[in-house]
C-alpha cells in the first residue's frame, strides 16, 4: 500500500494521508486531479469496485469533503479518495462513466447537500424527499429541529419544564 | 433430450431436507447487541438536566416531574419522556447525556393499539427492557463536548512565595470561550447560587464574545464581579452538570473574564445609569463590606439617596481585611466599589457606627437603615497562654496586612485552624517569612482530618507548594511559654470532630500527643459578630435565631422595621450569600418605604 501512495504522489497533489488500518488508507486529493486518479486506480491499480460516495459538510470551513471509497478486491484493500470542494460552488465532474451505480450517489448527494454533478443521469431528479421545498436537508446550516417542529404538530397533551425555571418554582419561588 | 435434463428439475427436491433460512417467528428474533431501541433512562443517575431535550432534532422529548423524585441542589427533579412518534433512534440524547443516565436497549418490536403508550419516561414504567444489559450505550472515549476545563495558568510557587502578586491569571480569550463552549445551559446551577445568577446566559456571552452583554446579565444580580470573579465559593460548580462526566465549567474564572475585560470607563453607558432619576429618601448602610455595597448599588439604582458608614479606613469589608492580595489585589475590590461611588453613594470612612455615631441617631436622620457588619472578631481557643501577646487572632493580622501596617513576623509560627481564613493567614505570613528570613517555618494545624478539613482543596495544594506543612486531626491543648516567651504548641490527637447527630463535639485521644515549636501562634479557628452598637433597648428588640443569628424575613427585614441586617451576621460567611442579602435588602427597603 505505502508504494502504491508513493506511485500516485509522483503523478497527483495529494496530501493529509492516513493509515487507518494495515488495509484502509484515506488521502486528500486536489478536486482537477480527483477523476483522473480514480480513473487510474480502477484501470491499472486494481480498485474495481466503488463501495460508496458520500460526502461530509465543514460548514465552519466552507467546504464540502468528498470520499470516494475504492475496494480492490484482489488484494483485499480499501483506498479512501477524499476531494474537498467550494462550498458556494458544490460541483464536482461525474464518474457515472467508470462505475454506472455512481449515478445513484451523485444523484442522493444532489439532493441531501446539493451538490451538483452535471452531466451524471436523472441527478436532477428528487431521490427519496418528493416536493422538498427546502435547503438540502444534510446541509448543516438546516436546522432539523426548526423543520421538525413547524412540519410535524406535537401530540395534544405534551408538556415540558425548563430545569432552571421549574427549580426556581420549587426551590425559591419568592426571590 | 437428454435423460439426464428430464431428471433436473426433479434435484430441487433435496432441499426440502433442508433448514430454512428466513425465521419462523421473526418478532422474537434478538436485535444485534448494539442496536438502538427503546430508551432505558437510570432515574436515580439522572439529574434532570435537559439537555437530551436539548439536541433532539425531533422534539421528541419533554422534560417531566415524577413522583418519587425530589427538585434538590444539582437535580431539577424532571426527568425526559419520550414521544416515540417523533424518536428517530439516533441515539444523539444518548450521547450527549451528562451523567450516562441514559442509555437504549435492543428492543425494537412492540405492538400496541392505544398511539398514547408510545409516550412514557423511561426506567419509570417498568418496561420488560429496563434491566437488559444489551442495546446501544454511550462508546468509551467519545464524547460530543470537551469533558475537562481548561486549565488555569497560576505563578508558579518560586514566583510567588515571596510577593503578594495575584496568583491566578485569569483566561485568555481564546481559553475563556473554549472553556465557555462547554457549558450545556441547562441552568441547574442558578438555583444552587445564592444570588441566582444568571450563570448560562452569561457563559453564553463569553461564547458570543459579547462583553457588554455579559456584564449586563452580571450586574442584575451582581454588582461585585471583579471581586466575585476572584473569591466566590462558587457553589454553582458543586452542581455543574458537566463534572458528571469530567469538570464542572470553572464558572467563577468565566465571571472575572468578562468583568476583566469590559473597561470601568464603559461600566454606565453599557449598563444605562447615565442618568438615574433621584428621590429624596435616605438610607443609611453600616458596613462597606460586600452586602453594605450590594445593597447601596440596588438602592442607588432605585433612586434612594444612599450613604456608607465604615469602620475601617478602606470599602471591602472582609474582601479587602481578610482576603490576601495574592488572591485578591486591592485594584480589583476598588473597580467594583468605585463604579458604585459612580452612582452617587456616599462612604464614610473611619466612622464606627456605635461609638462615633449611635444607631437611634442613624435613625433619626435617615428613612431606613442596613446593616452588614460582618463577623471581624475572632474566636479564641481559650487554651493556656492563649493570651500571650504573640498569640494572635488571624483576622486582627490580616486586617494589619491589608491596612499596610508592619507585622512582627516570627521566625517559627504555629496557625491553628483548618479553614480558607486559616490558609491565608498562613500563606500571607509565610510570604513575609519568606521576606525577612528567606525562608519559611510554618505548620498549620487543625482539629479536622484532612478529608474533611473545611479549607478550599486548592488552597490546601497551594499552601504545600509554599512550603507549609499541614498537620491535620490534632487538638490545640496548651501554649508552652518559657521566660515569657512562646516556645510551642501542645496537641494530642484528635479522632473525630462531630458526633452521630452531625453537632460539633470533638473526641481526643490524650495519649498521643505532639509538640509543635513556635515562637508566635495565631488561632483561626472561626470569627463572630459584633452587635455592641445595637442599644440594650434594642437588643431586646431584635429577634434571634437557634444558631445566634440575626432573625430576619425573606426581604432581610428585621423584627425592627425600619432594621434591614444581611450579610454575614445573617448567614455564611459567604461573600455571595452577602451580595444576594444586599440585593433582597434592597428591594425590602424599596416595599417597606413605598408602604409608608
Amino acid at each position: 500500500m505505502k508504494n502504491l501512495i508513493e506511485r500516485l504522489k509522483k503523478q497527483f497533489k495529494i496530501s493529509e494521508v492516513v493509515f487507518q488500518r494495515d488495509n484502509e488508507i484515506f488521502l486528500t486529493v486536489e478536486k482537477m486531479d480527483a477523476v483522473s486518479m480514480i480513473t487510474q486506480l480502477r484501470d491499472l491499480e486494481g480498485f474495481t469496485h466503488l463501495v460508496l460516495l458520500t460526502a461530509v459538510d465543514w460548514l465552519e470551513e466552507g467546504y464540502f469533503q468528498l470520499t470516494y471509497l475504492l475496494n480492490n478486491y484482489e488484494k483485499k484493500t480499501d483506498l479512501g479518495v477524499r476531494v474537498k470542494i467550494d462550498r458556494d460552488k458544490a460541483e464536482m465532474t461525474s464518474i457515472h462513466h467508470l462505475w454506472k451505480t455512481a449515478a445513484t450517489y451523485q444523484r442522493e448527494l444532489k439532493e441531501m447537500f446539493g451538490i451538483d454533478f452535471p452531466g451524471s443521469p436523472r441527478v436532477d431528479e428528487s431521490f427519496i424527499l418528493e416536493g422538498w421545498d427546502n435547503i438540502p436537508p444534510y446541509r448543516r446550516d438546516f436546522d432539523t429541529k426548526k423543520y421538525s417542529e413547524e412540519t410535524y404538530f406535537p401530540r395534544p397533551g405534551r408538556k415540558t419544564h425548563d430545569p432552571a425555571e421549574y427549580m426556581k418554582k420549587k426551590l425559591y419561588p419568592e426571590d | 433430450m437428454s435423460f439426464k435434463d428430464v431428471l433436473k428439475p426433479f434435484t430441487a427436491w433435496k432441499n426440502l431436507a433442508i433448514e430454512p433460512v428466513s425465521i419462523k417467528k421473526p418478532l422474537e428474533r434478538q436485535a444485534a447487541p448494539r442496536y438502538r431501541g427503546f430508551h432505558k433512562n437510570n432515574l436515580e443517575k439522572c439529574i434532570g438536566c435537559g439537555t437530551c431535550e436539548e439536541i433532539c432534532q425531533n422534539a421528541a422529548i419533554d422534560m417531566v416531574p415524577l413522583d418519587g423524585i425530589e427538585t434538590k441542589e444539582g437535580d431539577s427533579g424532571l426527568r425526559p419522556m419520550i414521544d416515540y412518534g417523533r424518536c428517530c433512534w439516533c441515539a444523539l440524547c444518548v450521547d450527549v447525556c451528562t451523567t450516562n443516565s441514559l442509555t437504549m436497549s435492543n428492543h425494537f418490536t412492540w405492538v400496541d393499539t392505544n398511539a398514547d403508550n408510545f409516550r412514557f419516561i423511561p426506567g419509570a414504567e417498568n418496561k420488560p427492557w429496563d434491566n437488559e444489559e444489551l442495546g446501544y450505550k454511550k462508546p468509551e472515549n467519545y464524547e460530543l463536548n470537551n469533558p475537562y476545563r481548561v486549565e488555569m495558568v497560576e505563578i508558579e510557587p518560586e514566583q510567588r512565595d515571596k510577593s503578594f502578586l495575584e496568583i491566578v491569571k485569569g483566561f485568555s480569550k481564546e481559553q475563556a470561550i473554549k472553556e465557555a463552549d462547554r457549558c450545556i445551559e441547562c441552568g441547574l446551577c442558578i438555583a444552587t447560587c445564592p444570588a441566582h445568577m444568571g450563570i448560562p446566559a452569561y457563559i453564553a456571552a463569553v461564547r458570543n464574545d459579547d462583553m457588554e452583554e455579559g456584564l449586563r446579565v452580571l450586574y442584575e444580580t451582581n454588582p461585585l464581579p471583579e471581586i466575585c470573579g476572584r473569591v466566590c465559593t462558587h457553589k454553582c460548580e458543586s452542581v455543574c452538570a458537566m463534572q458528571h462526566k469530567g469538570d464542572a465549567l470553572s464558572i467563577r474564572w468565566l465571571k472575572r473574564y468578562i468583568a476583566d475585560q469590559v473597561p470601568a470607563e464603559k461600566y454606565k453607558e453599557i449598563l444605562e445609569t447615565e442618568n438615574i432619576k433621584k428621590n429624596d429618601k435616605k438610607i443609611a448602610i453600616i458596613g462597606a463590606g460586600p452586602a453594605g455595597l450590594s445593597a447601596a448599588y440596588y438602592l442607588a439604582l432605585l433612586g434612594y439617596n444612599v450613604k456608607i458608614f465604615e469602620a475601617l479606613s478602606g470599602p471591602g469589608g472582609m474582601t479587602r481585611y481578610g482576603i490576601p492580595e495574592y488572591r485578591l489585589p486591592y485594584d480589583q475590590i476598588d473597580k467594583d466599589v468605585d463604579y458604585i461611588k459612580s452612582l452617587g453613594v456616599e462612604f464614610q470612612f473611619n466612622t464606627r457606627i456605635g461609638k462615633d455615631i449611635t444607631l437611634d441617631k442613624l435613625h433619626e436622620d435617615f428613612d431606613a437603615v442596613f446593616a452588614g457588619t460582618g463577623l471581624h472578631l475572632g474566636r479564641s481557643t481559650r487554651i493556656d497562654g492563649s493570651n500571650h501577646e504573640k498569640c494572635y487572632q488571624a483576622v486582627d493580622l490580616l486586617r494589619d496586612v491589608a491596612d499596610g501596617k508592619s507585622i512582627n513576623v516570627e521566625k517559627k509560627i504555629v496557625v491553628i485552624g483548618g479553614g480558607n481564613v486559616a490558609m491565608d493567614i498562613a500563606r500571607t505570613l509565610a510570604r513575609l517569612q519568606n521576606q525577612k528570613y528567606g525562608k519559611v517555618q510554618l505548620i498549620i494545624t487543625s482539629l479536622e482530618s484532612e478529608d474533611i478539613m473545611p479549607a478550599d482543596l486548592e488552597e490546601i495544594v497551594e499552601s504545600r507548594e509554599e512550603k507549609i506543612i499541614i498537620e491535620p486531626a490534632w487538638g490545640p491543648k496548651k501554649i508552652k511559654i518559657e521566660d515569657g516567651k512562646i516556645k510551642g504548641l501542645h496537641v494530642i490527637k484528635c479522632l473525630s470532630v462531630f458526633d452521630e447527630e452531625g453537632r460539633f463535639n470533638p473526641k481526643f485521644d490524650e495519649n498521643k500527643k505532639e509538640f509543635f515549636e513556635a515562637d508566635m501562634v495565631v488561632e483561626a479557628i472561626g470569627q463572630g459578630m459584633d452587635l455592641s452598637y445595637f442599644s440594650e433597648e434594642m437588643q431586646s428588640r431584635l429577634e434571634m435565631t437557634d444558631r445566634h443569628k440575626v432573625k430576619v424575613d425573606n426581604n432581610c427585614q428585621s423584627s425592627i422595621p425600619w432594621l434591614f441586617v444581611g450579610g454575614d451576621i445573617v448567614a455564611g460567611p459567604d461573600v455571595i450569600s452577602a451580595i444576594a442579602d444586599g440585593h433582597r435588602a434592597a428591594r425590602g427597603i424599596d416595599n417597606f418605604l413605598s408602604q409608608k
